[in-house]
């Protein structure tokens, strides 16, 4: 249905794609993967028309495409979703559907006619509700979390009913019960017809989903293939999936070490005593606007560990994170950070108190080096004595710091910038390093190497604090496991008592699942 | 007023959220009767005080124009500062097609208003062709740029009177009628543009102009024609202001390349519609009476000195540090936080929220 043929693209000197093929068949629901920095997105926007390509062809059902305008290769039936989600943020959830149900109408009959009629309306909420949303129609969509708004810009694509959709990481930071409803939805859209192309680093969602799969690596196609096919390919293995393995055993590892210091300290300490909470959450009610998305939450943080908060999109695990840095303020309850209050002040008081954030979205300065970016995360700090001790301290730990030390943050690739993120969080040296969903949107090479490093931040006596949705690895790696569930804590536990909890397990964890290898 | 106005999903009476929506759908009601009643009675009550009738008369010219500036930078979230030039064509059109054709004074003049709006409103496909090209701050750059370009040609052109500027035809209205005619001609072009920004507001049109503002190239992406689509809104937006002008232009009886063609103005309509809330049907036409009022007032009161400017320029800074967003936005907010806590904090807006969609949802 979609053939891209011999596809080129560059950007200054970087060749993002080089020589691309790709086929869609109709009805089915392919697959494209490949390691961060490999193309996948340059293609979706070469096909969809927001780049240019260089040389090649595109076509669709037969007819050359290449160099159509997005609004036009819309209106031939090919939607497309963002990989960094993009829904309209002043207008409802109900208006983000119903814009897709006005094309190709001139704007004087456009004009005349009332922003969506009754029956289009209705089918705007039959998607809404589709993809659940349809409680949220009347909220504004900059409201939403992550998760939901992934959920809109699905459902406001297939309001338009487009022969095929380029989903681009639809599972990246969703809950895993959640991915396993999107797969299910997929799957009966592509019984009613429609046609898929999925990019995404979820190796279980898209192997269990996708009939045919392509691997990009540098631009090219590297195989392409049945799923089987696929696993069994070395080059693949080599290029991509490798790391899948590797963060298993990572994990593993790393658990052997905790568990070997758990005994240790056992042993000195007949009796364990839970260590003192470095931080208490009690009781705190927050929100933006009229509800409370928290209500009543209680947490204590074990200093010197890893808290994993899990939980579905919209539980409200952001929400809380803004809460503890003081982005947001607490209605009810109060927030203890070594047994001071520190709910009140401002995020810049509690980031001086050793408290840090590596948000969800990536936030280094794109036009700044890697170099630059890191001392930014000092720029509070007066002594450039400790500065530099901080730097070299940081340039061991993270040796992208040095090797990409004056290149412009934006070139890196996303698993590259979260280390260089890390990185720049470390150089206040904080006690409590909070961590918003790190291994979203990476391959799983790079997503082995974001976990060794967070074990490795932890072991260098740092405590974490790590909102995941890839939420067995997360736990894997923990040693508490937090529950949240419209904003309710639902479960606390050790990291392997929550990830072996039999209702926590199925609800939230998206059912027992066999190792992909 | 409010965000969602114009699209709830069919609020269901009987459920709270639906009571909630009807009532506050009755009160905007209430207060639009009561605005108009208020804008057609003004002058019986201030019949005697001239100097006041010529200050609401220049409001209302202000109040048309944020209007219809609003219809295409509120919605769009273009910034264009260059709209002078089409209050300034309509002046020049008005005053040249008078003399011109020999229209007699009076009523008959006023049949020239739509020319002057026909008249902005294509002289915008081009400037808009040119500029929408632009996006974000050169857009603004850019509609500056024309700006400048209108005024030089004024100037300097032989048909507009150059410096010398363009006299109308005498109008002997008695000067107690004067004020009150070009008064409620200017009154009849804020209903006019009121109703076409509502109209635009509540259309397909609009929405995927709101779209274009929140996110352009998805908006594309998702078929919204965009080029056209912002052309139509930047067209649209110029055919009131062309309309004030020339009406601003024969209330004046003389025009000058200085005074049709003033950056004031633009820097004008931006601030009144940010005072009132951009984006908003009430906002412009609220910040407009606002500070043209009061500049008008302090002009007259003040004359001389620069001390106007003075006051003008804190209360700007006043409103911008207090409510940020415009006024209309940010009372809105508080009404809408007020609403949610009023049943109690712990028992939220959420439940309501959940019942109103639901009772309208499919099954």
């Amino acid at each position: 249905m979609i053939e891209v043929q011999g596809i080129s693209k560059s950007y200054g000197g970087v060749q993002a794609l080089s020589l691309c093929d790709l086929s869609v068949p109709e009805g089915s629901i392919s697959g494209l993967i490949g390691p961060n920095g490999s193309g996948k997105t340059t293609l979706f926007n070469v096909i969809t028309g927001y780049e240019r390509a260089r040389e090649g062809e595109v076509r669709f059902n037969g007819n050359a495409i290449t160099g159509s305008a997005p609004d036009r290769v819309f209106d031939l039936g090919i939607g497309r979703t963002f990989q960094l989600t993009r829904v309209f943020g002043r207008l409802s959830v109900l208006e983000n559907v119903l814009v897709a149900t006005q094309r190709s109408e001139g704007w004087v009959r456009g004009l005349l006619r009332l922003a969506g009629s009754a029956s289009e309306r209705r089918r705007a909420m039959e998607m809404l509700d589709f993809v659940g949303l349809a409680r949220l129609a009347s909220d504004l969509a900059g409201t939403l979390s992550f998760g939901q708004r992934k959920l809109l810009e699905l459902a406001s694509l297939l309001v338009a009913d487009p022969a095929v959709l380029l989903l681009d990481e639809p599972a990246g930071g969703v809950n895993p019960t959640l991915i396993n409803q999107l797969a299910e939805r997929i799957r009966e859209l592509n019984k009613a017809g429609k046609t898929f192309l999925v990019v995404e680093h979820n190796m279980e969602f898209v192997m269990t989903l996708c009939d045919r799969v392509t691997v990009l690596s540098q631009g090219a196609t590297l195989a392409s293939g049945t799923p089987e096919e696929i696993r069994a390919n070395p080059a693949v293995l080599d290029a991509y999936l490798g790391g899948d393995v590797a963060e298993e055993a990572a994990a593993q590892d790393a658990r052997a070490k905790r568990s070997q210091i758990s005994v240790g300290a056992a042993a000195a300490a007949p009796q364990p005593t839970a260590p003192a909470p470095i931080l208490r959450v009690k009781g705190v009610s927050a929100g933006y606007g009229g509800g409370d998305i928290l209500k009543d939450v209680t947490i204590d943080v074990a200093e010197g560990g890893i808290t994993c908060i899990v939980g579905p999109n919209g539980a409200g695990k952001s929400t809380l994170l803004a809460t503890i840095t003081g982005l947001l303020r607490t209605r009810t309850g109060t927030i203890e950070f070594r047994g001071e209050q520190i709910n009140g002040l401002a995020p810049g008081q509690i980031l001086g108190r050793g408290v840090s954030l590596v948000p969800q979205i990536h936030s280094l300065f794109p036009a700044m080096t890697v170099r630059e970016n890191v001392e930014m995360g000092a720029f509070s700090i007066n002594d450039k004595a400790l500065v530099a001790r901080r730097l070299a301290a940081v340039q061991e730990l993270f040796p992208i710091v040095v090797e990409r030390a004056h290149e412009k943050a934006a070139s890196l690739s996303g698993g590259q910038q979260r280390l260089v993120e890390f990185a720049r969080c470390l150089m206040l040296d904080p006690s409590l390093i909070i961590l918003d969903e790190p291994s979203m949107g990476l391959d799983p090479t790079t997503r082995g190497i974001v976990f060794d490093t967070v074990a490795h931040m932890n072991t260098t006596g740092r405590t974490i604090l790590l909102v995941e949705q890839n939420a067995r690895a997360g736990l894997r790696l923990s040693s508490h496991g937090v529950v949240l569930e419209n904003g309710t804590v639902r479960l606390t536990g050790s990291g392997h008592e929550v990830l072996e909890h039999p209702e926590i397990g199925a609800l939230y964890l998206g059912g027992a699942i066999e190792p992909v290898l | 007023m409010s965000a969602t106005a114009g699209t709830d999903p069919a609020a269901a009476p009987g459920t709270e959220q639906g009571t909630v929506r009807s009532r506050s759908r009755l009160a905007v009601r209430l207060v639009v009767v009561v605005a108009l009643a208020i804008g057609i009675l003004f002058p019986l009550a201030e019949n005697s005080d001239q100097g006041t009738m010529s200050i609401a008369f220049f409001a209302l010219i202000f109040m048309a124009s944020v209007t219809a500036w609003n219809i295409f930078s509120g919605y769009s979230g273009y910034l264009a500062l260059g709209h002078a030039v089409f209050f300034g064509t309509g002046a020049y059109t008005i005053a040249l097609t008078a003399n011109d054709w020999h229209v007699p004074a009076g009523w008959s003049i006023m049949w020239l208003l739509p020319l002057c709006g026909l008249a902005a409103g294509v002289l915008a496909i081009p400037l808009g062709l040119v500029a929408l090209r632009t996006r974000r701050h050169v857009f603004v750059v850019v509609t500056i740029a024309f700006f400048f370009i209108f005024q030089t040609l004024a100037t300097n052109l032989s048909f507009t009177g150059g410096t010398g500027g363009l006299q109308l035809p005498f109008l002997d209205w008695n000067y107690d009628v004067y004020n009150e005619r070009f008064y409620y001609v200017a009154l009849v072009l804020v209903v006019l543009t009121v109703i076409l920004s509502w109209v635009v507001r509540r259309s397909r049109f609009g929405l995927q102009l709101m779209a274009i503002r929140d996110d352009e190239d998805r908006a594309r992406g998702m078929g919204v024609r965009t080029t056209r689509v912002k052309l139509a809104a930047f067209v649209l937006s110029a055919i009131p202001v062309g309309i004030a002008g020339g009406i601003w232009a024969y209330f004046l009886g003389s025009i000058y390349p200085q005074s049709a063609f003033d950056p004031l103005f633009d820097i004008a309509l931006a601030l009144m519609g940010f005072i009132g809330g951009i984006g908003t049907i009430s906002g412009p036409l609220l910040g407009a009476l606002v500070l043209e009022s009061l500049q008008q007032k302090l002009t007259q009161t003040f004359s001389t000195d620069g001390l106007y400017l003075i006051i003008y320029g804190a209360l700007f800074l006043a409103v911008l540090l207090l409510l940020p967003r415009g006024i209309v936005p940010s009372v809105a907010e508080r009404v809408r936080s007020w609403r949610a806590r009023r049943p109690g904090p712990s028992a939220s807006a959420e439940p309501a929220a959940g019942t109103g969609v639901a009772g309208v949802a499919p099954q």
